[in-house]
């Protein structure tokens, strides 16, 4: 079990905390030419809260993300973060938000070391405090002994643990996580679903994470938010979704393809294996 | 071999590259066919054949005295040919990221080592042919007008032959450099590193120079007054084809074309074997010193550079040096300084600081235009940290002048030694050289913020083509405007000494300026939203 780096935890709170939620979506739309990506999608992502975001292929889960994060301008609709919009003091938000992307483009060129020093330059953590982050998840990743070998040697999994660890080393309060577990080995992948519980749970982090493997979504989210086709299907806890879709007792897989209307697999099954 | 397949893979190689850096746009679109190479052949070949039709009969010289000139040229083409596609191959096709060398789809397709050479190889000699297009149109009144059209005939072909040799060669290198790569992978931190960029240096360098048409075509020329050498040199038996074949010794010339062309096949042979044996790396793990953390360069901060700025220079710098695909960057300058070295003596004082001024200017152009291109899809990663647009351009415009600026200042000094030049010219060659490494480097940041390719692909390139040529001709014009006055100024007194100084600083200062409000707009409008 890894163990979080030291501070002074953040005060716990609950999805229903009185502050108002750490990350507001209202009526985003967003258009690359013609294509309308995202068509007024709106959620919230309360402090320690855990909000999975699922979607078929192309469903718009990236898009959104980025859009979450400035990365792009959404053409209508208004994004909070800590009830501040996103565009008032961008460099402020940013600093309280940890970001992994669908596939991290880390500096290959660069040491596991010199990368993660590198990304305590951008977010300003003093000497002792990065050394003290950094080295705790060196360990608690099992990457400790491999962090002076460039990047270009790493595996994928090496690569993404980097990636996370570059998203959790300065404390963030809101953690957007694409993918966040792609290419990890099952042991990685429980430390970090159980780090990812435990940062909600004491610190009152934030979590927007999104995930093709429902039985993680199932298993840590308190809250899921299903998009189709840039819109948001339907929201809310995994047992509602069931209620909502007639399908009581049946796993989050079934209720995901009842609502997103890729249920008829037999079919397809067949067709493919002749 | 499957002549289909290869054709399918070739066709494939040649798209990726025409469409590279416009990935939004339509795939159809003609402009991302490889057909369009073949139109811009026809284009080049009839433009430049009116040109040369209309400056030779106008010229007045008798058909004797053409047919002397295509005797002398004609027979040289195919040597160029070779020349021009393993220079611009080595440059531009070999400093490829090594991560798509062992992903590259071709490795698991059934794609025999063969079929991937050949088709490689066609689609670099193809990349190339434009080259060889204008030289053809210009030659064909002269050879025509000349009463040699046989021999044209014979040189268009061995030319074409000669596109896909020096390709083969290419595809050669790209293999052995890879072997190079892996071989210093077994030593221990900045060792491996460094001895990798010298090994890829070195053979880039040696195939540079030995391949440069300047070169080649001297050494032709020495190699010609001893006559019988070449006879034994494959690499020349297409110039040994047509020289014979202009003598009226058509059997021999027939015989060096069969050669020539057997040769080929051989290198083709070796090329495939080669990519055989070396071609997928070996994972290699690269293990440097361990690192010190938060360790800020106290130089950086001197200049004033913030904590993030400092470690993005430090980050920028190490890639400059340790990546495979800067190494362009890095080999290009050193080329340029061998040649003016090697030709120094003969161009004179002020050549010299000229030249010395275009390869500082050109090499500043070459890292700035790179410098954001460079971060690849890394890129969103700078948009989510918490810095600000200045912090980027503090940050890229310090990266870039720190090695121009030193680059500029050694080949100054280099040069003002060479000449013996007093100490106060000595001092205004630095300034000036210096003061065009600047404008040069806001010049670079202000297309690389608006033309910046991020796709990663095999064969990377870091500005999109359009950028790159709007870039290399505006800075190449904007640099003559202050060099050469500059240089008179310094140079050659006379009463316009001091306004011509005047009018350099007046050009350095305003193109600066200007240069340097457009980077900050460019900057603030690429960071405005993810480019991807």
């Amino acid at each position: 079990m890894v163990t979080l780096p030291s501070g002074t935890p953040l005060p716990r709170t609950t999805a229903g905390d009185s502050r108002g939620p750490s990350l507001q979506v209202d009526g985003v739309t967003k258009r690359f030419g013609s294509v309308e990506a995202l068509s007024a999608v709106s959620f919230s992502v309360a402090a320690g809260e855990i909000v999975g975001l699922l979607g078929p292929n192309g469903a718009g889960k990236s898009t959104t993300m980025k859009t979450v994060l400035g990365l792009l301008k959404p053409d209508s609709g208004s994004i909070g973060l800590f009830g501040k919009d996103v565009g008032i003091d961008p460099i402020e938000t940013k600093r309280q938000v940890g970001y992994v992307p669908e596939s991290p483009a880390l500096y290959e060129f660069l040491t596991g070391a010199e990368y993660l020093d590198f990304v305590a330059d951008m977010y300003g953590l003093d000497a002792p405090t990065r050394l003290a982050r950094i080295q705790q998840f060196l360990t608690g990743f099992e990457l400790a002994g491999h962090e002076n070998s460039l990047i270009s040697g790493y595996s994928q999994g090496m690569k993404q643990k980097v990636a996370l660890i570059a998203a959790l080393a300065h404390r963030p309060k809101l953690l957007v996580l694409d993918e966040p577990l792609n290419g990890l080995d099952p042991r990685s992948a429980r430390i970090t679903k159980d780090l990812l519980r435990s940062l909600a749970l004491h610190d009152g982090v934030a979590i927007l994470f999104s995930t093709h493997v429902l039985e993680i979504a199932q298993a840590i989210c308190d809250r899921v938010v299903i998009l189709h086709q840039g819109r948001v299907l339907a929201s809310g806890t995994v047992a509602s979704l069931r209620d909502r879709a007639g399908l009581a007792g049946r796993d989050l897989e079934e209720v995901f393809l009842k609502l997103t209307g890729t249920g008829d697999l037999r079919d397809v099954v067949d067709a493919l294996s002749r | 071999m499957d002549l289909h397949r290869v054709r399918r893979l070739a066709a494939t190689l040649v798209a990726s590259q025409l469409r590279s850096g416009r990935s939004s746009s339509d795939p159809r679109s003609f402009l991302g066919q490889p057909q369009l190479i073949a139109i811009v052949d026809f284009v080049l070949f009839l433009g430049t054949l009116g040109l040369a039709d209309g400056a030779v009969r106008a010229s007045g010289i008798s058909s004797g005295q053409l047919a002397a000139l295509a005797q002398a040229f004609l027979p040289l083409l195919p040597l160029v040919a070779v020349g021009v596609v393993l220079v611009a191959g080595v440059m531009f096709e070999l400093t490829t990221t090594s991560k798509f060398a062992g992903s590259d789809a071709a490795n698991w397709l059934p794609v025999t080592p063969t079929e991937y050479v050949s088709a490689s190889a066609s689609a670099i000699a193809y990349t190339y042919s434009p080259a060889l297009a204008i030289a053809l149109g210009a030659l064909l009144p002269i050879a025509l007008f000349g009463g040699l059209a046989g021999l044209y005939a014979l040189t268009a072909l061995l030319s074409l032959v000669a596109l896909f040799e020096g390709a083969v060669l290419v595809e050669m290198v790209r293999s052995v450099t890879q072997r190079a790569s892996s071989v210093t992978a077994g030593r221990r931190g900045q060792v491996n590193l460094i001895l990798r960029a010298v090994v890829l240096i070195v053979v880039i360098l040696a195939l540079q120079l030995a391949f440069n048409p300047v070169f080649v075509l001297a050494l032709a020329q020495r190699l010609s007054a001893v006559g019988i050498v070449t006879s034994f040199v494959p690499f020349f038996w297409s110039t040994e084809a047509l020289t014979q074949w202009a003598a009226g010794s058509f059997a021999v010339g027939a015989g060096f074309a069969a050669g020539q062309l057997a040769f080929v096949g051989l290198l083709l042979y070796i090329a495939s074997d080669l990519r055989r044996s070396y071609w997928v790396p070996s994972p290699t793990e690269v293990r440097l010193e361990p690192h010190r953390y938060a360790s800020r360069s106290s130089f950086l901060a001197l200049l004033g550079l913030s904590a993030a700025e400092s470690a993005i220079v430090s980050k920028d710098l190490k890639g400059l040096v340790r990546r495979r695909e800067m190494l362009p960057t890095l080999v290009v300058p050193i080329v340029l300084v061998i040649l003016v070295l090697v030709e120094g003596k003969a161009l004179g004082g002020f050549v010299s600081v000229v030249w010395v001024g275009w390869v500082a200017g050109f090499s500043a152009l070459l890292i700035s235009g790179t410098s954001i291109g460079q971060e690849r899809k890394a890129l969103q990663s700078l948009y989510s940290y918490p810095i600000s647009v200045g912090n980027l351009v503090r940050a890229k415009t310090a990266y870039v002048l720190l090695p121009s600026l030193l680059f500029a200042v050694v080949l100054s000094l280099v040069v003002g030694f060479f000449f013996g030049l007093a100490a106060p010219e000595v001092l205004g060659v630095v300034m000036l050289v210096a003061a065009i490494s600047v404008v040069l480097t806001f010049w670079g940041l202000v297309f690389a913020s608006r033309f910046s390719d991020f796709q990663d692909r095999p064969r990377a390139q870091f500005l999109r083509p359009g950028g790159m040529l709007a870039a290399t001709a505006s800075g190449m014009v904007l640099l003559f405007l202050i060099l050469i006055p500059g240089t008179f100024a310094l140079l050659v007194p006379s009463v316009f000494s001091v306004p011509l100084g005047l009018l350099c600083a007046a050009l350095a200062v305003g193109v600066g300026g200007l240069a340097a409000y457009w980077t900050v707009s460019g900057f603030r409008q690429l960071f405005r939203q993810l480019p991807f």
